[in-house]
């Protein structure tokens, strides 16, 4: 690609679907302008069939990631200067996931994974009870509350190796997921969830690569919960709980 | 030729997949005796819309030495006396048993204080610490949890990526039949006919040059009510939150809204030359309400004391920059990732359009004066009145939401099977939605880039008599030239361009009843403020507008407010309580 003029980013956009390839174009460069607002101005001034999705433009709902010049981001919270290196971005949508088309995938994986793991709470009571005394400071609360924050973006999952490598890995985010669960008190399917996760394609498929960490937009340690998961999977059978 | 409209059906269709969308989801399914049940949604499921991005918190009467009747009194209170006072009063008596859902079958955690009891914060504009929250990301929270409910229910089918066209009548109109929507992945149309619609779209003023609603909503949930000649009321009432971020224009971050709390916390705004001016409108200076705040930096902004992008500063630094970081991380960090140092430099700050109080009439159960067609969550009107408090939001659409669900299936139990729709009129809604691919293509950014200016400045923060007749004017013309303005067919698959024509059609239609509205009432209240008509008016004689369409344009009546639970000047707090 050549080498943008002053004042304007050489933008690659990629177009179509699993089968498709990058296209070129050239976008003003603005003081205040966030990936988001690139691909956006391609849209609006250059090619109206451009695709892709946003919400909330402000990292609560996790609908716009993709891949900034090989890595997996927020495209409404990052802003250019902190990824064009010498004017240049190369914007895609997320790996690990089916391309519906151009930069808007599929994230239905990734959803089904997080049930496949347990990922939901099951009540033990109901909207007749009091809610239910849980103290802050009890550690299991603490390390529930460590991982919740996450919005379900897709970050982690996209830039997860042993997601790319193995179909069945539920990944980061839904492991995260179990792990808050295992540790609320107040959840009534503990036993099902552990073996949902240890089962093949669950907690013991981690690598620890740490990507997840790594990309995190949340600063949330999913390889920290996954490997918790993994030593309460490995105590529970030992002590023949659940089946390898 | 015309496209072809693939028919499907549901029992129960619900549009939307906010708080409300998703609470009716639950209701409906699991109290729907085997009834199918869909969610059509913008976006992605639970991804889109705006509860997901509420800060603050839910309002509840759940703690000791607070009240159904003290949250009822706020609510009023905060409304300027035009709530309708049964829907107030059922948003309020129904909120502790929705909070107590969230927490024990929908699986929420909500902020604790230290002996494990749910912590409850202030909040602007009521008389008790009542506002449950999740730190400053409770509708992550409540949002995250209830998706992954909806998701483990596989008797819950998901239209995601669908958009709502129209509301289809049966051909006497006597019912709804169903909806058109419009697939967005593939640009197929599709009729889903449904035994029972809600209406969860959730409004969204994202007409304004400055907004802080999710990039999604478009009012097309009232465009559709409109054109089914169905009764909007309260549609003046748009609530401008005062320090949205101003980041410049071509940034999607512009609009986006900085907490209410960094006011509260002892944040100064300051004017183009750095000098403080709330003090010149209200004595609580920066601590005054959302209204007065809104309407002192436009008044700023009116007089040209501005910032170089032309609103006024928000500074923090001086509580400290650390301290600042510690108390407000997700702003701060919000703030770093847009470029900006919100705890130890300057940010720029404008009122932006919020919420809309105004929408589709309904009874405390959600039904409409459509059979079959219900409403919760912001497309809903009647239990804000002028003003919304801050907490109230995510219990409105929550607790509403529920409601339909628990409503809906009951309809449908006794309406009998599947209506035939009004096959001519689906006809011409399918050919109404096609029409930019009927005109040369045009410059659609710039009608969008002046709908927003002038519901700016003519029906935005103050308003005027002369103003209003601009801002119905110029709606008119920009209609016309929408009209005229065509898109590229260059394939109808995730094609925005043209959704973003859909948008435009939506936000110009409500807008104008906006505009209406503001004209009509000759009075301030709440959110709603005339220069020429500054005083709010008799309390005791208030009036709600109500607006609706028919054959010969939009016609806008006045009705009193029923006073069913309480006058003003009375209060249903005794006198010993109150006096805490």
């Amino acid at each position: 690609m050549a080498q943008p003029a002053a004042g304007e980013l050489s933008v690659s956009i990629w177009r179509g679907g699993a089968e498709g390839g990058f296209e070129a174009y050239r976008v003003p460069a603005r003081a205040s302008q966030t990936v988001l607002d690139v691909v956006t101005h391609v849209q609006r001034h250059i090619d109206p069939s451009l695709s892709y999705r946003f919400a909330c433009r402000v990292g609560m709902c996790g609908s716009c990631a993709m891949t900034v010049n090989g890595r997996p981001r927020w495209t409404c919270r990052t802003h250019v200067s902190k990824v064009a290196e010498g004017g240049r971005l190369e914007i895609a949508p997320l790996a690990n996931m089916p391309v519906i088309k151009d930069l808007a995938a599929d994230m239905r994986p990734f959803f089904e994974k997080w049930q496949a793991a347990g990922g939901a709470f099951e009540p033990t009571l109901t909207r007749a009870d009091p809610v239910e005394p849980v103290r802050p400071s009890e550690p299991a609360r603490k390390v529930a509350d460590a991982g919740i924050e996450c919005i379900n973006c897709g970050v982690c999952y996209a830039g997860c190796d042993t997601v790319r490598w193995n179909d069945d890995y539920l990944g980061p985010a839904a492991l995260n997921r179990a792990w808050t669960l295992m540790n609320d008190r107040r959840d009534g399917a503990q036993g099902p969830r552990l073996a949902a996760v240890a089962a093949g394609g669950g907690c013991h498929a981690c690598h620890s690569h740490q990507s997840c960490q790594e990309f995190c937009p949340q600063s949330l340690d999913p390889t920290g919960s996954i490997a918790s998961l993994k030593r309460l999977a490995t105590r529970a059978y030992l002590r023949g709980e659940i089946k390898a | 030729m015309p496209m072809p409209i693939e028919r499907v059906r549901t029992d129960i269709l619900i549009l939307g997949s906010g708080g409300a969308g998703l609470f009716a989801a639950l209701h409906a399914h699991d109290r729907g005796a085997g009834l199918k049940v869909t969610v059509a949604t913008k976006g992605l499921l639970g991804k889109c819309g705006c509860t997901r991005m509420v800060q603050g918190g839910y309002n509840v009467s759940l703690h000791a030495g607070d009240s159904v009747e003290r949250h009822f009194m706020d609510t009023v209170e905060g409304g300027k006396w035009l709530p309708d006072q049964d829907l107030a009063w059922t948003l309020v008596s129904t909120a502790p048993e929705r909070v107590r859902e969230l927490e024990n079958e929908v699986g929420c955690f909500f902020d604790r204080n230290p002996d494990g009891s749910l912590h409850g914060k202030a909040f602007a504009g009521q008389t008790f610490d009542r506002t449950v929250h999740k730190g400053d990301l409770t509708g992550i929270e409540i949002i995250n949890r209830l998706m992954e409910q909806v998701w483990k229910r596989s008797g819950i089918d998901r239209l995601e990526e669908h958009r709502a066209l129209a509301l289809i009548p049966t051909p006497a109109g006597d019912a709804l039949a169903g909806v058109l929507m419009a697939d967005i992945r593939t640009g197929s149309l599709r009729f889903v006919q449904a035994r029972a619609v809600l209406l969860a779209t959730g409004g969204g003023p994202t007409m304004y040059r400055y907004h802080t609603p999710s990039g999604d909503k478009s009012m097309d949930g009232l465009a559709m009510a409109l054109r089914a000649g169905l009764p909007l009321r309260d549609m003046e009432m748009v609530q401008f939150h005062p320090t949205g971020l101003l980041a410049g224009p071509d940034t999607r971050m512009t609009g986006t809204v900085l907490e209410e709390g960094l006011r509260g916390a002892g944040g100064h705004l300051l004017d183009g030359a750095m000098r403080r001016f709330m003090e010149d409108y209200d004595a609580r200076a920066e601590r005054a309400t959302r209204d007065i705040v809104s309407r002192a930096i436009y008044a700023e902004m009116r007089a040209g004391r501005t910032s170089p992008n032309g609103g006024v500063y928000i500074r923090m630094s001086h509580l400290g920059p650390d301290t600042v970081r510690r108390q407000f991380k997700g702003m701060v960090e919000r703030c770093r990732d847009c470029g900006f140092d919100l705890a130890g430099g300057l940010v720029e700050v404008v009122p932006t359009a919020h919420y809309f109080m105004g929408g589709l009439v309904c009874r405390p159960d959600t039904a409409t004066e459509l059979p079959g067609l219900f409403v919760a969550g912001e497309d809903a009107s009647g239990m804000h009145g002028a003003n919304r408090l801050g907490g109230n939001g995510v219990a409105n659409s929550t607790v509403f939401g529920g409601i339909a669900g628990d409503t809906m299936p009951r309809f449908v139990a006794q309406s009998g099977g599947h209506r035939d729709p009004d096959e001519a009129l689906l006809a011409a809604e399918a050919e109404r939605c096609l029409h930019p691919f009927t005109r040369r293509a045009g410059d659609l950014n710039a009608l969008r880039e002046r709908l927003m200016d002038l519901m700016w400045d003519e029906v935005g923060v103050v308003r005027d008599a002369e103003g209003l007749a601009r801002g119905l004017a110029g709606l008119d013309a920009l209609e016309a030239e929408l009209l005229d303005t065509g898109i590229p067919d260059a394939g109808r698959a995730f094609n925005l361009t043209w959704h973003d024509w859909l948008n435009l059609r939506s936000q110009i239609e409500t807008g104008r009843v906006i505009a209406l509205a503001a004209q009509r009432r000759e009075n301030s209240r709440g959110a709603h403020y005339r220069a020429d008509f500054p005083e709010p008016g008799d309390l005791a004689t208030s009036t709600y507008t109500v607006v609706r369409q028919n054959a010969d344009g939009l016609a806008i009546t006045d009705a009193p407010v029923r006073f069913t639970r309480v006058r003003p000047g009375e209060s249903l707090i005794p006198p010993a309580m109150a006096a805490e």
